[in-house]
């Protein structure tokens, strides 16, 4: 790869630092950190827009592009377009696209709009979920179909949004439909032929779940078969646990982590008992999908709070010691400091207001819950539970990771909510959900914040507060620099000690994107990010839409004024100095 | 429903007998024609006809147009089939159309909206004339049509007036 003059200007990147982006999460650590340091807390005011392209698709931005070689990789929401720019031309013009054929149903059996969190390189290929139940690999190089798998169901209410990790020759892939009552799964298929090679269930007895007695050491609710005793009759098997985040991978210990989303229906006292493993991180083994540990951050959920985000992996130091820790930031308000090894929790903090737990209890690794905020059918309209269905942190807006400043940093949501169940009847292909709520501003009135968060201690280093929720990934690299957008449409440059705002634009509509840092073919670091509100805010906020003049929306409730500032459309940006 | 948390198709339809024996008991409709059969294809009245010449279509008429009380046991059916996860309580929209809003992409007259439920469309609307027979389909149409119009339509502003 070409180095010109302009990348001697910067601070020497660390050996390791390719400039590439080659993965969701940029590692298989899941951190988001780019070792490039060209741009800094000096020059970054200079940020500038040097290329756009507009991906003509109007559905939520989530994910992030990928950068291999000299080439940009975009994947859109649904009909799923996979665009390849080519970055040595001027203009970066398309070496490909590679349209595939997307079921239309599929859209409605997607719960909250059609998105795709992301494409995975590796070995030539580009492998990406299509939201109609199916995983393609394709040629990096020429764009050509190498194959494509089916491994969802749309009419049994499974749609595919999340992204692909690829470890050694396995596709690891899972399925959304939280909504729609499915029997939540993760699947491992061959890199080479797309064929699927295990899949192991997140609920149900040991055997659907592989897990094996004298291998699956769960560190604190174990036994047999706890994935479908701790389950009311069979309601495990609509019980949802959907797999529609990330996935992240230790290659030391050689295992892949990843959390289940919500336990379906929304009225808990449909499903009675603690419904492991929904709203759980689950530890497996990439080659054979064998189950090692589990744990649950919200059993018998409540209040719709998957733990989809994203588990960070790093080398923190906690009470004098170097621990291999697990960070996950929660829907359910906790930030979660966990042992990799074993699963064991060692910290656990609110980073946003919570009502619906007093704390988390180290010794059991359970919620202490707050009695007045249980929900159900019986129990009527629940109010004041905080955070709201929305989560404290949307699990599509993932967190990063810098080891120079030992800083986590995230969105937040400051939304509270009344919460009255429902009934639900579960009919294949049709939403299984049974709730009536209406959210609420947080304490302080902003309806989201842009945080800096030490996992080790459970603290806050600093907040900059923002007028909407915050619904973006975030970025940081090795020249201090974080990155991130808001809902509003503005794409900002922060100082990763401070939080002070170096550089902003508006970016011509909400951010629901992850912002990516790479090394041109110049020599020159750029930052990526998508433009193009969507996710739950086409549905909440639907006076964002303008697409469809025989579907006219009501704003949302609790923020009046968000099309005021932005409207859909996806489009990619690129800013340099 | 001894368990309302797995629901299976079959206990759907005696949710769903149980409605309509409520709706029947206070409109005493007549039986839809043919029931056992499948409805012919409605014409769009909204297409455009190439050459002016408007095509032939099907005629379907609600039994229950206009009745209350058929709508009002269309509510409840239009919670039981989950129409409302995607169309939201009252029609109002949420990752499917609004059906309030008077705006229709396969036309709103209550033949075409039961084709739309009947048989499903494009984009994800589900066929639900397999799960709720002829005369369900046609207690949501009488539900639909009776919804409110919200407000704001068509101009929103944040001007001060």
């Amino acid at each position: 790869m070409a180095q010109g003059s302009a990348f001697a200007a910067g601070a020497p990147a660390g050996p390791s630092e390719d400039g590439q982006w080659t993965m969701p999460a940029k590692n298989y650590s899941a951190t988001r950190y780019s070792g490039l340091s060209q741009i800094n807390a000096q020059n970054a005011r200079s940020l500038h827009p040097v290329w756009t392209f507009s991906t003509g698709v109007l559905a939520g931005h989530e994910g992030q592009p990928l950068m291999v070689g000299e080439t940009l990789y975009v994947v859109t929401p649904w009909p799923n377009v996979l665009y390849a720019f080519d970055l040595r031309k001027e203009g970066y013009p398309l070496r490909w696209k590679y349209r595939p054929d997307v079921s239309s149903n599929a859209l409605g059996v997607a719960c909250c709009d059609a998105v795709n969190r992301g494409a995975f390189y590796l070995d030539g290929r580009i492998v990406y979920n299509l939201l109609d139940g199916h995983t393609v690999a394709v040629d990096a190089r020429s764009g050509k179909e190498l194959w494509k798998t089916t491994i969802a169901d749309t009419g049994n209410g499974e749609t595919v949004t999340m992204a692909p990790v690829v470890v050694r020759d396995r596709v690891i892939v899972g399925a959304s439909g939280g909504e729609f009552g499915i029997y939540g799964w993760l699947k491992a298929l061959d890199l080479k032929t797309g064929q699927i090679v295990w899949t192991g269930h997140n609920m149900g007895p040991d055997a659907d779940m592989l897990a094996r007695p004298d291998s699956f050491k769960p560190p604190y609710d174990g036994g047999a078969d706890v994935g479908a005793r701790s389950w009311a009759g069979e309601s495990w098997k609509t019980g949802g646990a959907p797999v529609w985040g990330w996935i992240s991978y230790d290659p030391e210990l050689d295992l892949i982590y990843y959390g289940t989303g919500n336990a379906a229906p929304y009225d808990p006292e449909a499903r009675p008992g603690d419904n492991k493993w929904s709203a759980s991180v689950l530890a497996r083994r990439p080659g054979t999908g064998e189950l090692v540990w589990a744990y649950q951050f919200t059993p018998h959920d409540n209040w719709d709070y998957d733990a989809t985000g994203a588990m960070v992996l790093a080398d923190l130091g906690i009470a004098g010691k170097s621990v291999k820790a697990l960070v996950h930031f929660d829907k359910n308000g906790f930030a979660y400091t966990l042992d990799r090894a074993t699963g064991r929790l060692l910290v656990a903090a609110a980073f946003a207001p919570v009502t619906w737990a007093k704390s988390v209890d180290l010794a059991s690794g359970r919620p202490v819950l707050e009695p007045a905020k249980q929900t159900g059918v019986s129990k009527g309209k629940v109010t004041g539970v905080c955070p709201s269905l929305e989560g404290a942190v949307s699990p599509a807006s993932p967190p990063a990771y810098s080891p120079r400043t030992h800083l986590f940093y995230t969105s937040t949501n400051n939304l509270c909510m009344d919460y009255g169940a429902a009934h639900a009847s579960h009919l294949r292909a049709t939403p299984y959900i049974g709730v009536d709520f209406a959210y609420h501003p947080g304490p302080g009135g902003n309806l989201g914040a842009f945080i800096a968060w030490d996992a080790a201690s459970g603290r806050k280093a600093w907040e900059d507060k923002e007028s909407y929720p915050s619904w973006s990934g975030a970025l940081v690299t090795a020249g201090d620099v974080v990155f991130y957008g808001t809902l509003d449409g503005w794409f900002k440059a922060v100082d990763a000690h401070s939080g002070q705002v170096l550089s902003k634009f508006k970016v011509g509509s909400g951010v629901v994107g992850n912002p990516i840092a790479y090394r041109g073919p110049d020599g020159k670091e750029y930052v990526a990010i998508y433009a193009g509100i969507g996710g739950d805010w086409a549905l909440l906020a639907g006076d964002t839409r303008s697409d469809d003049p025989t579907d006219v929306r009501e704003p949302a409730e609790f923020m009046k004024d968000l099309a005021r500032h932005t409207s859909q459309g996806g489009i990619v940006w690129i800013f340099g100095l | 429903m001894s368990d309302p948390w797995a629901i299976r198709p079959s206990h759907l339809l005696a949710v769903f007998g149980c409605l309509t024996l409520v709706a029947c008991a206070r409109s005493t409709p007549a039986p839809a024609p043919g029931a056992s059969q499948a409805p012919p294809a409605v014409a769009y009245e909204a297409h455009v006809a190439a050459g002016g010449i408007a095509p032939a279509g099907g005629a379907l008429e609600n039994p229950h147009a206009g009745d209350a009380a058929v709508a009002k046991a269309g509510e409840q059916l239009f919670a039981a089939m989950n129409c409302d996860g995607c169309h939201n309580p009252g029609g109002t929209g949420w990752v499917g159309p609004s059906l309030s809003d008077r705006r229709w992409r396969y036309g709103g007259a209550d033949a075409e909206v039961f084709s739309s439920i009947y048989y499903g469309r494009p984009k994800g609307m589900p066929a639900f004339g397999g799960v709720l027979g002829i005369d369900g389909v046609w207690t949501l149409v009488t539900y639909i049509r009776s919804l409110p119009l919200p407000s704001d339509v068509p101009t929103e502003s944040w001007e001060q007036p």
